[in-house]
């Protein structure tokens, strides 16, 4: 315990920045086993939400899944400290639906402030670091702004907006990384002077209303889930629904407002350079972009329990104060609202991620990890999905083990790694559904039968977690037989299983259990499950040999003295890149930035075509 | 692609003028070699402007040809890489040298076809449009390389856009509505259905119209129908302008099929000259009609001969009947004969065809007749874009047609948005070989461009 009370200047991790990416990263490293310290501008906001206060909603709550299948946190904190609790997409299939909860703020950062002061292994300390310390190409500690030395054989970096963080209200700025927070400035600058490609983006918040002001008649509410889902495979304590929600709508005059003030607005005066994500627009770019629409909904949500903070979901703004209380009188409700943090935007460094190796290492310095925001990613899952693969890679990377990476039919983390590393990002990233090929596979049920052998191979989950997940599938596996065995008629057709009856579009398993009783009793989750493996059965396999077959034209091997000059079609600078980085197989040459797949079917080709035996006449 | 590569680039054999292109990053150094501009330094060239000047060899020290040379730089040229064209007098012997000139001064003889391959590559023309200038280059009929042109100017290729566009906008709204649950977007289940509906409507005609573009390309079939003993094979050797069937005043002379082209106003036709259908008197005979019955079932259209000098008979009505949903002229042999036939009972039959008084023996009114044929059977000038003339597109297009029926399907059962989504993109590759791919990015812009997205 002395090591944990007085931090030694050595350690395996070090983690910079405390936020969604860093503490999964510092909780994964030190429950590996490796000593870790995690340092963070504030000990106060440690895993502060710094917009909503919300976790998952569509492919992010299935991105909680998986971190939790990994043995990570987000999950189990989400449900530790959710007040309002929804399964999204209830009326659509399992692959498409997620679940969202709000948390309450305050109590979100302390518990996980708690949980990391009780980890093994694990120092959070506060201060700003400066510096990555790189010697020959390889990283060794940082350096912080008082100027201690702090030694790591790993760095992982997760700065969040607080790299060269600029806050923006009006026409005024000044630099910060969230409001009354300083930024690191001097990090940003020490990155790009390492080499890394440095770029600005751009995100912002809304302004936060006291309760106490707002006419909540106005307002239409918006309750949980009458039997709320949670996050956590390893949840078992039953979650309940502290809050409501309301929602309501802006007007004509709203508009009009905005409309006037927007020579104020650092967006459209050129002030902010850097790119805001498109699916999260400020209120004044939805009235711009889309001047047809006599108006637009927003959400109230509470920040927490024990305060009357209200987060106006979808009213984010970077106009200045008065404009905002302003504009705010203009909603029947709003009229009377008392702002107690106004809204803003901020822009901020990110590197480029085609930077990063799938490992989310730096590709031209040794032993330095990126992740969350500094990647180009927006959202709180995201960030903690990023920081779970960089805990863990920083560790292998000690161990001199193959790095851990997950493929894109494997889970959504695959999808937002591979898509950062080797497309790039141009503005702030956010995962879909939609961005998955395998979206049926990917699902919040299944979460846990595909990852977590991972989450047990590397020691995040316990061994009591691991036996309760094997008896779960032998449940669903008893109960597949069952629905296999045991039959129906429908009218005058021939009797069919009810696993095909549940095939029916209007058929749930629900329905077919209470014509047929299954002797064991099952739980929602278990339920969900079973019905979207039987629903979308013909898909699955369909995507497994598709899977199989991809797989296995990526492993075909790309011969070592390859001359890609030879290869008809493709263009000198595909053959270049190809010529410096000579992949080993063609599924690494798919993921080089750049290489098109027309490329990787005319290479696929001329490998076939080299293959064949030529036949020679000796004289 | 780092050579650069040489070809005459008109037709073989004798002209007033002929082409010699060279293209690739060294087309300017390697002319430099065999040309010497007269007046001007080849510091002055400018661009795509032509120069006189004179071949040289400078091995042997001689003249070969006086010519023009143009330089197109990269990427403002056929290919997008550096391209010289030099103009000299058609005759194969200099051509020929100019090419030899050109490959010792460092050029590669083209493959054929590499100049087009190389505008493909380098991003100048789409796939279709590429196949488009093969196509143009051996053109069969002067239809077919209409058509050719049209997809060069990018008419298909347009369409296919059109398609594609339909296409990004319906996995768009699917998705959005997935995406997006709480903001109320994307469209109910019926909307989609018909809008899947429509995309495959235009997708089947561009499959069904494949069979037009090979009928142009190849000529369409011409069935020549009609009882026996009408002037069938009469008509065909006249329409020929020589004698190929044997004719006879005996009925059932034609016992087997014969099939020949002709050619009308640059458009071919197979004219199928067949046994007449009647009630056979011969097993020989009963065998050929049944080949003709197929036959005539089977061809594009059908030149329906009737005896004019005698009165229509049940028969022929009943035959009319028949193949009254084929595209058909009727033709009333034997005009010279004096008429008893009664036209309008027959027309009667089938008023929506054209009907022709022709003496076949005599060769009355066969001009015009030929006039009828091209009218009525060749696609003229209506559909000259819509046309596909590859197998690979139609293949491709049957593949994005079986994706979205089954997205159909799902749809109309009642199955979730995701599955019907799932069905969809299945189609993605296969527009993506026929267009441009189609990315998750591309869906998304397309989502935040038409709904106001941001909770």
């Amino acid at each position: 315990m002395s090591q944990k009370r007085f931090p030694a200047q050595d350690y395996d991790v070090v983690v910079v920045g405390a936020g969604h990416a860093g503490c999964e990263a510092a909780s994964a490293a030190a429950r590996m086993g490796f000593k870790t310290i995690l340092i963070t501008i504030h000990l106060e906001t440690i895993a502060q939400m710094s917009c909503n206060p919300a976790i998952g909603g569509l492919a992010k709550g299935q991105l909680v899944r998986e971190i939790d299948a990994l043995g990570g946190l987000m999950g189990l904190l989400a449900d530790e400290t959710g007040i309002q609790f929804r399964l999204l997409n209830r009326s659509r299939g399992g692959a498409v639906q997620a679940p969202r909860a709000q948390c309450d703020k305050a109590r979100y950062r302390m518990v996980m402030k708690k949980w990391l002061e009780d980890t093994l292994n694990l120092t959070v300390f506060q201060g700003i670091v400066t510096d990555v310390l790189v010697e020959k190409g390889k990283a060794r500690g940082v350096k912080t702004q008082d100027g201690q030395s702090i030694h790591g054989r790993t760095v992982i970096i997760s700065p969040g907006t607080f790299l060269n963080g600029l806050i923006h209200m009006g026409l005024q700025s000044y630099s910060a990384g969230r409001a009354n927070e300083p930024a690191a400035v001097s990090l940003g600058k020490n990155l790009w002077r390492l080499g890394l490609k440095v770029f600005r983006l751009k995100t912002g918040t809304p302004m936060r209303l006291d309760a106490h002001t707002i006419d909540w008649d106005a307002f239409t509410p918006q309750q949980g889930d009458d039997l709320p889902v949670p996050f956590s495979f390893r949840t078992c304590h039953p979650l309940e629904n502290k809050v409501i929600c309301y929602f309501g709508y802006t007007n004509a005059q709203t508009h009009d407002v905005i409309r006037k003030n927007m020579d104020k607005s650092p967006l459209f005066s050129g002030l902010i350079t850097g790119i805001g994500p498109r699916y999260c627009p400020s209120i004044e770019d939805k009235v711009i972009k889309f001047p047809q629409h006599t108006r637009h909904q927003f959400f109230l949500e509470p920040e927490g329990v024990e305060t009357a903070e209200i987060y106006v979901n979808g009213l984010s703004s970077s106009l200045p104060y008065d404009v905002q209380v302003d504009f705010l009188k203009t909603i029947p409700g709003l009229d009377q609202a008392k702002i107690l943090r106004p809204a803003y935007g901020i822009e901020y460094d990110a590197v480029s991620p085609t930077e990063l190796k799938p490992s989310l290492e730096v590709d031209t310095i040794d032993n330095l990890f990126l992740a969350g925001q500094i990647n180009g990613t927006s959202g709180y899952e995201e960030a903690a999905a990023q920081g779970i693969m960089a805990g863990i890679n920083a560790c292998l990377k000690i161990r001199k083990q193959d790095p851990f990476v997950l493929r894109r039919d494997e889970a959504y983390i695959g999808v937002l790694v591979d898509d950062l590393v080797t497309r790039g990002v141009e503005e702030p990233y956010r995962l879909f559904t939609s961005r998955a090929e395998y979206r049926l596979s990917l699902r919040a049920d299944n979460a846990d039968s595909r990852l977590i052998q991972y989450g047990r191979k590397y020691g995040l989950i316990g061994e009591g977690d691991l036996l309760a997940f094997l008896a779960k599938q032998e449940k669903i596996r008893r109960l597949f037989a069952f629905l296999q065995k045991e039959k129906r008629c429908l009218g005058n057709l021939p009797k069919i299983s009810l696993k095909e009856w549940l095939k029916n579009p209007d058929v749930s398993l629900q329905s077919v259990l209470e014509y047929k009783k299954f002797p064991e009793p099952l739980t929602d989750e278990e339920m969900r499950h079973t019905e979207a493996e039987i629903k979308y059965e013909g898909y699955l396999r369909r995507q497994e040999k598709e899977i199989d077959r991809i797989q296995r034209l990526d492993g075909t091997k790309i011969p070592e003295g390859i001359d890609f000059q030879k290869v008809p079609g493709l263009t000198r600078e595909i053959v270049e890149k190809l010529g410096k980085i000579r992949p080993k197989t063609i599924g690494n040459a798919k993921r080089i930035q750049g290489i098109t797949p027309a490329a990787i079917i005319n290479l696929g080709l001329y490998l076939k075509v080299r293959k064949k035996p030529t036949f020679h006449v000796k004289h | 692609m780092n050579d650069t590569i040489i070809a005459i680039s008109t037709p073989p054999g004798y002209g007033g003028l002929g082409i010699v292109r060279l293209s690739g990053r060294k087309s300017l150094s390697i002319s430099k070699r065999i040309f010497r501009p007269r007046r001007k330094c080849w510091r002055d060239i400018s661009a795509r402007t032509s120069i006189l000047g004179d071949i040289f060899d400078s091995e042997k020290k001689e003249f070969i040809d006086e010519a023009f040379l143009a330089y197109f730089p990269a990427p403002r040229s056929y290919t997008r890489e550096n391209v010289v064209e030099i103009s000299c007098h058609g005759s194969p012997v200099i051509l020929e040298e100019v090419v030899r000139l050109g490959i010792r001064a460092g050029a590669r003889p083209a493959h054929p076809g590499e100049f087009t391959l190389r505008a493909y590559l380098g991003g100048r023309m789409d796939i279709i449009q590429a196949e488009a200038v093969n196509d143009l280059i051996t053109a069969a009929s002067l239809h077919q390389a209409k058509i050719s042109l049209g997809q060069l100017r990018g008419g298909l290729s347009r369409r296919i856009e059109l398609l594609r566009s339909q296409v990004v906008d319906l996995i768009s709204l699917l998705e959005a509505s997935i995406e997006f649950p709480e903001e109320g977007l994307g469209i109910p289940p019926g909307e989609a259905a018909s809008r899947l509906e429509k995309i495959l409507q235009a997708i089947n005609a561009l499959i069904a119209s494949y069979e037009t573009g090979r009928a142009m390309t190849e000529g369409l079939n011409l069935a020549i129908v009609g009882r026996a003993n009408v002037g069938k094979s009469t008509l065909f050797n006249a329409l020929l302008d020589h004698e190929r069937a044997i004719v006879s005043p005996y009925p059932g002379t034609t016992r087997d099929y014969l099939r020949e082209r002709i050619k009308i106003k640059g458009s071919f036709f197979h004219l199928i000259d067949m046994a007449g259908l009647e009630r056979p008197s011969h097993p020989v005979e009963k065998d050929g009609i049944r080949r003709s019955r197929e036959l005539a079932s089977r061809a594009d259209g059908i030149l329906f001969v009737l005896d004019a000098s005698r009165n229509e008979s049940q028969a022929d009505l009943g035959l009319i009947e028949k193949f009254k949903k084929k595209r058909m002229i009727l033709v009333f042999n034997k005009a010279d004969l004096p008429g008893r036939i009664d036209r309008s009972k027959c027309r009667a039959v089938i008023p929506t065809s054209r009907s022709i008084g022709v003496s076949a023996l005599k060769g009355t009114n066969i001009a015009r007749l030929k006039n009828a044929i091209w009218e009525t059977f060749s696609a003229g000038e209506s559909i000259h874009e819509d046309v596909i003339l590859h197998m690979r597109q139609k293949t491709l297009f049957e593949q994005v047609s079986f994706a979205l029926e089954d997205g159909l399907k799902r749809l109309r059962e009642g199955h979730p948005e995701e599955i019907c989504a799932e069905e969809v993109r299945r189609a993605l590759p296969f527009i993506g070989q026929l267009t441009g791919e189609i990315r998750v990015d591309e869906v998304m812009t397309n989502i935040f461009s038409r709904f106001c997205v941001g909770k």
